[in-house]
């Protein structure tokens, strides 16, 4: 269905190749899983299929590109539009209309399809991933996994062979992305649908892959199964990297698989190391009655909760649940709220210049709004003025938080994990008492983040200080947090240590749990841990 | 209220009708009547979706030109005789530059004359924003035919840029105000305007990939899944707004 054949691309002004000579025959009904490092050109991969790649970017382009016997080379991604289906990495930023309908009808209305075609196919579309109901609202309004359905809908109703999604769960809790994630295995089954998917979070999609096409970054590619792929893959999901440790004969890629496996091993008594309750001294946020509200909705309701220093405290819940906006009132700038928010002693909203700076770090979704410089060494040096401390401090803190990044670049062409690691080596420069993230994974591969884990671990422990994320990576939340708050429609549903509040919940379970259940095991470390204690 | 449902060029004819009922006014206190009824429409009608939000920032907008326009006016410019309100040092001028002056009396006359043609110039942009931010600019551009494609593609993105923009000014003030700076001053400005112009530029690029992947103008002629239809109240809209022209 798609063949690459002897494909090499370059972009210009790059000094390294982003493919170069793949050789790759993807045939109807199969699902490929496209893997590598960030910023190593999974997206350029994706964008080849249909021509975005080099018509849109530019780049120079060997070899050659064919779906369905058509080549790219001759076609622009407009003709290929009825064969190929493409789903953004941010799909809020593709919609083109206002109104659910009007996005699923867009496609067929530019190949001229008749009237009672295009509400055949729309209906069809609307239960197919069960939009039914949100047919007329705004997409705007919508939450990210609906957005997300309506961007694969939009894509399906042309009736293509293929469909190309860019991380389509990586917005997404972990409840929407299994809906999303089922929704395409459907379509693969039914309709012998192609779909080449870029993702990170493997632990997510790798059961569902046929093939992984491995990219490295500097041109090369492997490919095979994934039990080929994950022997010996830098990039693996928990459930890989727990095989290994463990010494198994066989990479499993499925909880049920990995489960037959360890059978023998968790038949056997352990002995868990009881884990010591830690004495908390001071809480530097507390939180008392706490409402926030939106004209027409209230995004957080009657909230009340004391964080202390040493926690590193995650706040987890659905897209859209409040964890945001919490966020946002614990660092001062929500709008309007009731009851009592207070950050060592003085309310947030009063915090000005230096004080905020020294008070409260805050990484908002998109690290790159706090940037403004033209080049790293220069926002270095502008944190290191603010903040009043020798020169060079920042950049030292981001050598070490993220090696190897020149001071020449410009903030914007870094990737998205450096640009992470410079927003928060900025805002660790000024030694904040309390540290809030929001959604720090987003668009982070494996390396990055056990990089992030270190840091805010180290941070939170020698420093003796307070973190508080909001995420919706299980994964993460098992490696790093102490403590999970689980909000649900503005409420705070649970609240406890990271393992009674991640065990209690079959959805929001860490793999590794899933696989050693009923043992109390987030992390491939707590297994292997207790396999030597007994 | 379920809030009627115009076409997506209603509203930019009315818009371009009233402007040129303004121009024939040439009566200051016509004018801000005419843009207080428009005002008064907008925040009655608009919805609450990003590009409702257009017409308070070219409000903001619209009230620094007048105050530009107003000091320029007054301070450069020819003398008109009359009442002098208060007299300014002139500033010496070249000898290759005749007639030009800088300071000097500033008169009621001169005062009054700028201050009105300021107000000229904000209404009509007030009025365009008015357009802007009742219409979807998604529809608008539906109502556009195929063979204006490229066109088509630009409108689209400027339009729905111009929304996202204020949506992430918001976003960004917030967070840089969290990174403790102090947002005064043009300074401030380079540090918003950076941020924000990379990200519309990124954006915009993806929509024009993503409309160019779903086949936009691919094919000379359109079908529509929704014909947008031209009813009676939008007859209602542009007849009431040629009668104000006729007044004038």
């Amino acid at each position: 269905m798609i063949k690459f054949s002897n494909v090499s691309l370059i972009y210009p002004n790059s000094t390294t190749t982003v493919l170069e000579d793949l050789n790759l025959e993807i045939d109807e009904g199969e699902m490929v899983l496209v893997i590598g490092p960030t910023g190593s050109g999974k997206s350029s991969l994706l964008r080849l299929i249909n021509g975005l790649v080099p018509h849109h970017t530019g780049g120079i382009l060997a070899g050659d590109v064919s779906v369905d016997g058509i080549s790219t080379q001759f076609v622009k991604p407009g003709g290929m539009s009825h064969l190929i289906g493409i789903v953004g990495q941010n799909p809020i930023h593709g919609f083109v209309t206002d109104t659910v309908e009007e996005e699923l009808a867009f496609g067929m209305e530019n190949l001229n399809l008749s009237n009672d075609v295009m509400r055949k196919r729309v209906e069809e579309v609307l239960d197919l991933l069960s939009l039914a109901p949100l047919r007329n609202r705004t997409i705007a309004t919508l939450s990210g996994g609906e957005q997300q359905r309506v961007a694969i809908g939009s894509a399906l109703v042309t009736h293509p062979k293929v469909l190309v999604l860019d991380e389509p769960t990586s917005a997404l809790d972990p409840i929407a992305a299994e809906e999303v994630l089922s929704i395409l295995q459907r379509l693969v089954h039914d309709l012998s649908l192609t779909v080449v998917i870029a993702e990170h979070k493997l632990e997510r999609v790798i059961q569902f892959a046929d093939r992984i096409v491995y990219i490295n970054g500097h041109g090369e590619t492997k490919i095979g199964t994934p039990e080929q792929i994950m022997v010996d893959s830098p990039i693996a999901p928990p459930i890989v990297l727990l095989a290994r440790a463990l010494g198994l004969q066989e990479i499993g890629t499925t909880v049920r698989e990995m489960r037959r496996m360890t059978q023998d091993l968790r038949d056997k008594n352990y002995q868990n190391s009881p884990t010591e309750p830690v004495a908390h001294e001071s809480a530097p946020i507390k939180i008392d009655s706490l409402s926030v509200t939106y004209p027409g909705r209230e995004a957080v309701k009657n909230f009340s909760t004391s964080i202390y220093n040493n926690e590193i405290v995650a706040l987890m819940g659905r897209n859209g649940s409040g964890k945001s906006s919490l966020l946002k009132a614990i660092a001062g700038i929500a709008q309007e709220y009731k009851g009592t928010v207070d950050v060592l002693g003085v309310n947030p909203q009063s915090l000005k210049g230096k004080a905020r700076r020294e008070c409260i770090g805050y990484i908002p979704q998109e690290p790159s709004d706090l940037l403004y410089g033209q080049s790293v060494a220069m926002e270095c040096k502008q944190a290191d003025t603010d903040n009043e401390v020798k020169q060079g401090t920042t950049m030292a803190l981001l050598e070490q938080l993220v090696p190897g990044i020149s001071g020449h670049t410009h903030p914007r062409d870094l990737s998205e994990g450096q640009r992470l690691g410079l927003a928060l080596s900025v805002v660790l420069s000024s030694n904040p008492e309390v540290l809030i993230l929001d959604e720090p994974t987003r668009g982070l591969d494996y390396q990055a983040k056990r990089e992030l884990v270190s840091i805010l671990v180290s941070f939170a422990q020698s420093y003796d200080k307070c973190v508080v994320l909001a995420t919706h990576d299980v994964e993460l939340v098992a490696d790093l947090a102490t403590r999970v708050i689980f909000i649900a429609d503005g409420e705070k549903v649970a609240d406890g240590n990271t393992i009674d509040v991640l065990l209690s919940s079959p959805a929001f379970a860490p793999q590794v749990a899933k696989v050693m259940s009923p043992h109390p095991w987030l992390r491939v470390s707590d297994v292997t841990a207790a396999i030597e204690l007994s | 209220m379920n809030k009627p449902l115009l076409h997506p060029l209603t509203w930019w004819i009315w818009a371009g009708l009233l402007a040129i009922a303004i121009v024939r006014f040439e009566s200051t206190v016509l004018t801000v009547l005419c843009v207080g009824a428009v005002a008064g429409l907008v925040f009655w009608l608009r919805e609450d979706a990003p590009w409702g939000r257009s017409f308070a920032w070219t409000l903001k907008l619209s009230l620094w030109i007048l105050f530009i326009r107003t000091a320029i006016g007054t301070l450069i410019g020819v003398p008109i005789p009359g009442n002098t309100v208060l007299n300014l040092p002139i500033v010496q001028l070249p000898s290759w530059m005749p007639g030009i002056r800088i300071g000097g009396a500033v008169t009621s006359e001169r005062l009054t004359s700028a201050i009105s043609e300021g107000i000229l110039i904000c209404a009509i942009i007030l009025i365009f924003g008015a357009a802007a931010s009742l219409t979807s600019p998604h529809r608008l551009l539906r109502t556009l035919p195929v063979y204006v494609y490229e066109f088509g593609v630009s409108v689209v993105i400027a339009t729905s840029a111009l929304p996202q923009l204020v949506t992430s000014v918001t976003r960004i003030r917030q967070a840089q105000m969290l990174r403790g700076q102090s947002l005064r001053g043009f300074k401030s400005w380079k540090r918003i305007a950076i941020p924000l112009l990379e990200e519309s530029l990124a954006r915009s690029l993806e929509l024009a990939a993503a409309m160019d992947s779903r086949g936009y103008g691919i094919s000379p002629k359109r079908s529509r899944y929704r014909p947008i239809q031209w009813g009676y109240l939008d007859s209602l809209v542009i007849v009431s707004a040629i009668a104000v022209v006729g007044l004038s």
